[in-house]
């Protein structure tokens, strides 16, 4: 039994299979952009029982496109276009090679606008049938009749094979899409505005790579319009290898930047809390003291009465702004508070905090009392790196694709046939011709290939 | 803006243009077939002058860029491309008929456009991601795809029509629709023809987010309906290259074919999406 009779052949060559599984996939994509992915779906893990979730998690629901279901489907398919193309193709090579000899037939019932009764003998006419074919068509055979003899001339048969292309386009870009997933990167890089990183997070939670090398952002810039929407964002980074810089660029959006094989895009921005702080403090009936301070850093109060610890930087505390934890080391023993720079405002709204809270009063180290002028921000980056073997192979697929659609719809195969004979003493031309699409544009070709015949004639008589 | 108050004129020409083709269809008149093919090629130039208008406004506002980077904007080059395809079929096929399912999609694009308080219409500058010099050959080809669909959406409820022929009498409104072979071979020609931009437009997308957001394919809602309804023409092509469908199957495909792709356009704005400025 050979290959083609066997069931799973011919399972995989219905084309009914391949419009269920293009249904399939059309659903499965539906669900996919209507169902949370990724991250995005622990949103829905509040609204439904852990049971529930469970269960729609190990359908791999939440990650649909990666999900076995999906790269089943996608598998199928791919077999399923293999087969049928490989099916068709001995019909689409025999139309390609267009081996059919003439055919009376063809030249039953022309309108008299495709014939000519051109003056001069015969053979002068046949060599006169073939120069023009010839002028306009690359592919022209001579063939004997019993009426008398006929030339083709063809073009664009090309475009039986074009739909080959178009799917070898289709499987070239799965083949690619499998390898990029498999061989391939995406992660995200944070960098502090001259700050430097190693490694990237990778997407869904999948844990770090380690870059090989070290990218410093030298400068974060953003730019706004006047009305607010933003107009650029940049990072001027340095890739550093072994601690010596490499290479140095500005990364903007759509503007990537590839080091060591991975390419880095611009992907967000954020301001952050740099760590330092401007404080000030008063102790009663003494001036006021400004002074910054850093994460970490202690430093001893004027009157000798302890050491300041600043335990914490946060821009935002609670979502009442910005506040620092300080930490104060005194014969006392130690203590520690917070201290917001919008104190006032957030006692206002809290009668009775420090009774509350007494973590929250800036003077809980008496005599002095704190306070927050505000919290130093700076600019982080955030940048998308990733690489993709399988991106040749995707580039390759869609030019292929795109040939192929071109071939299919654009290219026209036509045969023209050229039919001459004796009929009373004259000599008689008929020309016809066949194209796949109904077009003007073979009307045009005929009627230009009979205007061969009718002017030279009568220019030589 | 100038341009603005000629869209708002062309607004109106469409409207006129469809109540032509209608009236022409029921009278059985070719006198308002003509003037309506005369109000949508007068509302046609004036669009193009109002779309090559509103480029140079944004020059002079100093934000000049091609004026296709918002939801107005391309509602108001939708209906354009809707306008200039549907003409060249009617001037290539001599017949009105279609016009009556396919200019009112242009009017109400248009109206849409600018009475809906969610459109903005005002010029906009460029935001970073949209920086790019594939903005422009990605939503021209994708557009152009819509538009065929468009077209053939109309054909295809024409053929739905004049496929129910035998249940009701024989009237002059069902004589003026070309036949079923003419309809599905006009509808065959503007689905290959959307089918052939939708792929240039998924191209040009890829190669843009390729650079713009690091990854040819994310499965963003918008690509993902894009690639459903590219899945439903390809089926449609399918059917009808290989197994030889005909008639009215095709004609339902194509509904569906055009219900996904207005899901691509207009529905996937209510998904989270990175295509959230469209």
């Amino acid at each position: 039994m050979g290959i083609k009779q066997s069931p799973v052949w011919s399972f995989f060559s219905s084309l009914r299979l391949t419009l269920v599984l293009l249904a399939v996939l059309a659903v499965l994509a539906v669900v996919g952009t209507l169902v949370p992915q990724q991250e995005t779906a622990q949103e829905l893990a509040r609204r439904f029982s852990p049971g529930t979730i469970q269960i729609l998690s190990t359908l791999q629901v939440f990650d649909l496109y990666r999900s076995v279901w999906f790269l089943l489907v996608l598998g199928l398919l791919a077999a399923n276009l293999v087969v049928c193309s490989l099916n068709r193709f001995p019909v689409s090579w025999r139309l390609f090679k267009a081996e059919t000899p003439a055919d009376e037939r063809l030249f039953r019932d022309l309108p008299p606008e495709r014939t000519a009764y051109p003056k001069g003998d015969r053979e002068d006419i046949l060599a006169r049938a073939e120069r023009a074919l010839r002028r306009r068509y690359r592919d022209v055979r001579r063939e004997e009749l019993d009426r008398g003899v006929v030339f083709r001339g063809q073009r664009g048969r090309v475009t039986h094979l074009g739909v080959y292309a178009v799917h070898l386009g289709v499987l070239l870009i799965l083949a690619g899409g499998v390898a990029g997933a498999l061989f391939g990167f995406d992660g995200y890089v944070h960098i502090g505005e001259g700050e430097t990183a190693t490694a990237a997070d990778l997407q869904g939670g999948k844990g770090q790579r380690n870059l090989g090398f070290a990218v410093r952002c030298d400068r974060f810039l953003v730019e706004m319009y006047d009305n607010g929407m933003p107009k650029t964002f940049q990072s001027d980074l340095t890739f550093l290898k072994n601690g010596q810089p490499a290479l140095q660029g500005a990364l903007l959006v759509n503007h990537p930047l590839t080091f060591e094989g991975i390419r880095f895009y611009q992907s967000s921005y954020g301001r952050s809390a740099d760590g330092k702080a401007r404080l000030s403090f008063t102790a009663k009936g003494e001036k006021k003291t400004e002074q910054t301070v850093t994460l970490g850093e202690a430093f001893a109060l004027p009157g000798g009465e302890g050491t300041v610890q600043v335990l914490r930087v946060e821009e935002d505390m609670m979502q009442m702004g910005p506040a620092v934890k300080l930490g104060i080391r005194s014969d006392r023993g130690g203590i520690q508070f917070w201290v917001f720079r919008d104190i006032e405002r957030i006692r206002r709204d809290n009668p009775g905090l420090y009774d509350q809270v007494p973590l929250f009063n800036p003077g809980l180290f008496a005599p002095y009392i704190f306070a927050l002028e505000g919290v130093e921000e700076r600019y982080y980056t955030v940048l998308k790196a990733a690489t993709d073997p399988g991106l040749p192979l995707v580039m390759a697929g869609g030019l292929v694709l795109l040939a192929g659609l071109m071939i299919v719809f654009v290219v026209d195969h036509r045969r023209v046939w050229v039919l001459v004979e004796d009929a009373r003493g004259k000599v008689r031309v008929a020309v016809t011709g066949r194209g796949q699409r109904t077009s003007a544009g073979l009307d045009r070709e005929l009627s230009d290939l009979v205007r061969v015949f009718k002017e030279k004639g009568d220019a030589q008589g | 803006m100038m341009s603005s108050k000629i869209l708002a004129w062309v607004t109106f020409l469409y409207f006129a243009s469809f109540t032509g083709y209608l009236i022409g269809m029921i009278r059985g008149r070719d006198l308002w077939g003509k003037i309506a093919s005369g109000a949508a090629a007068a509302g046609l130039l004036a669009h193009t002058a109002a779309l090559l208008l509103r480029w140079k406004e944004s020059y002079d506002l100093g934000i000049g860029h091609a004026p296709l980077s918002n939801l107005y904007e391309s509602l108001v080059f939708f209906a354009w491309a809707v306008v200039f395809l549907y003409l060249v079929v009617e001037w290539r096929t001599r017949n009105r008929a279609p016009g009556v399912f396919v200019v009112p999609v242009a009017f109400f694009l248009m109206a849409f456009a600018s009475l809906s308080p969610n459109v903005n219409d005002r010029i906009q500058p460029l935001i970073p991601a949209l920086q790019s010099n594939w903005l422009t050959s990605h939503v021209i080809t994708c557009f152009m795809g819509y538009a065929a669909f468009t077209v053939a959406f109309g054909l295809a409820i024409l053929h739905l029509i004049k496929g129910r022929k035998k249940t009701g009498g024989t009237s002059r409104f069902l004589g003026l629709i070309p036949d079923r072979e003419d309809l599905e071979e006009l509808l065959y020609q503007s689905t290959l023809l959307g089918f052939v931009f939708l792929t240039l437009g998924i191209m040009t997308g890829s190669v843009w987010a390729h650079y713009a957001w690091g990854a040819y394919w994310s499965w963003d809602p918008k690509e993902t309906w894009s690639l459903i309804t590219w899945i439903v023409y390809a089926a449609l092509l399918h059917a009808r290259f290989v197994r030889g469908w005909r008639g009215t199957r095709l004609a339902v495909l194509a509904l569906v074919g055009f219900a996904a792709m207005l899901f691509t356009y207009l529905g996937v704005n209510y998904l989270p999406s990175l295509h959230a400025y469209m």
